[in-house]
């Protein structure tokens, strides 16, 4: 083994007016919370959009 | 009697050890619950040791959403004094407060025991009663002590005098950044404690309280308080030359 990787995943569920909308949300949380970036990276990814009546 | 308040979040552990160093220092010391969103009326402000929130998800970061932390932003925005010991250091520098963060010690083990470290400036709120730059001996007890901060940021400290302590050798030489005993955390540039550029808010995390006392071994830490409690009184009677500061 050359290199170890440990990070972090947390799953959200995200009722908002579309993609970018929850996108916003997400990355505030990413930015203020989740992560410091300071010293930590994080990546965005949406796993499964649903429509909601 | 000067008032100070030291700020109790669910999770704080050095909350009464912080109040009677005060009081050792001649301050009247009351606590400041997290919930309550002013800072009552204190001249300063001290936030103190512990597991602030049980240190979930990065220690100090979910504190820094509390009632209590936006009054203290505001406070330290008008020039109101900080200091921010241990887990107290790692909340405001993830408030922003100060700059940098405080990483996992750099053996990844929990340390516990005694440092020693010199105050790089003698002329400030937090430091003005030390009197010279001689090692002051008081314990350490964390997991994430290790100071980061870019190589940019750590030059502009340097530069504009914003170290406050550092680790240093018994004989007051300085430690090393990696693989030195006298650092034990690998802080970068041995760097134990760092102020924000206004010079009003300052944070380390060695623990000035636990070292207040002869009967604890050490009473080195009583002049950075009594330091505090001076330049807080001194604010209390000149709000408007603190407020410059």
């Amino acid at each position: 083994v050359s290199a170890v990787r440990v990070g972090r995943r947390v799953e959200l569920t995200v009722e908002a007016e579309g993609e970018a909308a929850a996108r916003e949300v997400v990355e505030r949380l990413a930015r203020e919370l989740f992560s410091n970036p300071l010293i930590e990276a994080f990546a965005i990814e949406l796993l499964d959009g649903v429509a909601v009546p | 009697v000067t008032r100070i308040g030291v700020v109790v979040f669910p999770g704080s552990n050095c909350d009464l050890d912080t109040l009677r160093g005060l009081e050792l220092a001649g301050a009247e010391a009351v606590p400041l619950w997290h919930e309550q969103g002013s800072v009552d009326g204190c001249a300063a402000v001290v936030l103190p040791g512990g597991f602030a929130y049980g240190d979930y998800l990065r220690a100090g970061v979910i504190a820094r959403f509390s009632p209590v932390m936006r009054a203290i932003s505001a406070f330290a925005a008008d020039g109101g004094l900080v200091l921010g010991i241990c887990n107290g250091f790692q909340v405001i520098a993830e408030a922003g407060l100060v700059p940098g963060a405080l990483l996992r010690n750099r053996g990844l083990r929990f340390l516990g025991r005694d440092v020693r470290i010199v105050a790089e400036r003698l002329d400030t709120p937090f430091t003005s009663l030390v009197g010279e730059r001689r090692p002051l001996q008081m314990p350490i007890a964390h997991g994430e002590g290790c100071y980061f901060a870019d190589d940019e940021t750590l030059d502009e400290l340097e530069r504009d005098g914003q170290v406050l302590f550092r680790y240093v050798h018994a004989d007051g030489n300085p430690a090393a950044a990696d693989g030195d005993p006298a650092n034990p955390n690998g802080s970068l540039r041995a760097i134990a404690g760092v102020l924000n550029a206004r010079g009003n808010v300052a944070g380390l995390m060695p623990h000035p309280e636990r070292a207040a006392d002869r009967l604890l071994g050490s009473d080195d830490g009583l002049p950075i308080l009594r330091s505090l409690v001076e330049a807080a009184a001194r604010a209390e009677r000149e709000p408007a030359l603190a407020a410059i500061r």
